[in-house]
């Protein structure tokens, strides 16, 4: 009994302290170091190449990064979720908006707006329609009808004779390549073709027919991209050269360049500009061969709710745009 | 001469009595195609968002009817 208790009294044996044994130094020699490996390129297998962007989005770095939505006045967006896959959502706007004039001056017409819209998202099928005021719809349809077919359908109807347009989209998706047929209003028809040719270099074409103005062209773009930059080129044959580099500098930052030149009008635009994205904030800045400076800050308040600031300045034509807004919901 | 004359009617009248029905099937089809988009287009633009709502209303988890129209 005695010999019990004392047992029972007796402490734990100590845990033993964490120390790396000594047969892992023998291990570690016998692997190669993880550095070697970065190092050796990897195995390029021809036969199974990603598949690459579709051709439309081929700049989206350098548009996200250069060309945020900027506004003049007050914007109010609110989404209220009723359902993993439906939403609705209501937006006001009120301030200036531009419109375009054939003289060098800008003018600006004052409209205010309220905006309904309704989403139904879902991984097959997704829905987007969006009607103002004033009676314009926006509707956006895409569906996917196998696995690699999708059907787009983007549409502005408005109540005016004449100034509606539709567009329909199908797109072929390859192991390597993606295709797409475009049809719209006004008898326009185009397509275009994407294909990987390595791992980061993919090249594409694209050709259109308006029907209306017998106009037709043809374009060729490249894009080539690592996991720090992407480069994209893109030559057509109305006479604009577009060429965009985006380089990510850290995690947060990426800084991203742009030129376009069009040789009808011998008008040439390069702009420069970069992009935070930090933890509560993401701010976007650029400057332009115009002499145009603009800056757009999204800073999340809390959870759900964003406030907007957007300015554009412009010193050569006295153009200052300020505005400021706010985004509740997801 | 005179048969290069005869000739030339002969196409003419050849041409002329296809020319009609033909023309007159592609108008009656361009006509009731426009006729189509015309209310096609009515239907899309007063009926897209109704749409939309009642493919959303019927999904699953079903909504109530009430949170179509709160602010909450």
């Amino acid at each position: 009994m005695g010999s019990s208790v004392s047992h029972a009294a007796a402490p734990p044996p100590p845990l033993p302290s964490p120390s790396p044994p000594p047969s892992s130094v023998g291990l570690a020699a016998a692997l190669p170091p993880k550095q070697d490996e970065k190092a050796e390129p990897e195995k390029v297998d021809w036969l199974n190449l990603p598949c690459p962007i579709p051709f439309e989005e081929i700049q989206r770095e350098a548009l996200m990064s250069l060309k945020p939505e900027l506004f003049e006045g007050l914007r109010f967006d609110f989404t209220k979720g009723l359902n993993q896959r439906f939403s609705l959502s209501h937006s006001v706007f009120m301030g200036s908006m531009e419109v375009p004039s054939q003289s060098s001056d800008t003018l600006k017409v004052p409209t205010a707006h309220y905006e309904f819209g309704a989403n139904f998202l879902d991984p097959k099928l997704m829905l987007v329609g969006r009607v103002l005021t004033d009676g314009r719809l926006n509707a956006r349809v895409k569906c996917d009808l196998t696995d690699n077919l999708t059907m787009k359908i983007n549409a502005q109807l408005t109540n005016e004779p004449h100034f509606s347009q539709g567009m329909f989209n199908f797109d072929y998706k390859g192991t390597d390549f993606r295709s797409q047929l475009q049809i719209g209003n006004n008898a326009f028809y185009g397509g275009n073709y994407i294909q990987s040719i390595s791992p980061h270099l993919s090249l594409g074409t694209e050709i259109f027919w308006l029907g209306h103005q017998r106009k037709s062209g043809i374009g060729f773009a490249a894009r080539y991209n690592t996991d720090n930059m992407v480069a994209t080129g893109q030559v057509a044959s109305t006479g604009i050269v577009a060429l965009s580099y985006v380089q990510k500098v850290s995690e947060k930052v990426s800084l991203a360049s742009d030129f376009m030149y069009n040789h009808l009008t011998q008008d040439v635009t390069s702009s420069f500009g970069y992009d935070y994205i930090l933890r509560q904030c993401r701010l976007r800045g650029k400057i332009d061969s115009n002499g145009v400076f603009a800056a757009f800050l999204e800073e999340r308040l809390n959870m759900g709710v964003n406030f907007i600031l957007s300015a554009e300045v412009d010193h050569r034509k006295k153009d200052y745009k300020f505005g400021f807004g706010m985004t509740v919901g997801e | 001469m005179a048969s290069k004359v005869s000739l030339k009617g002969k196409r003419k009248a050849g041409k002329g009595s296809k020319g009609p029905e033909e023309r007159s099937a592609c108008k009656c089809f361009k006509e009731w195609s426009t006729w189509a988009m015309k209310k096609a287009k009515v239907i899309t633009h007063y009926g897209f968002i109704p749409l939309i709502i009642t493919i959303g209303m019927n999904s699953e988890p079903k909504p109530q009817l009430y949170q179509l129209l709160s602010p909450v």
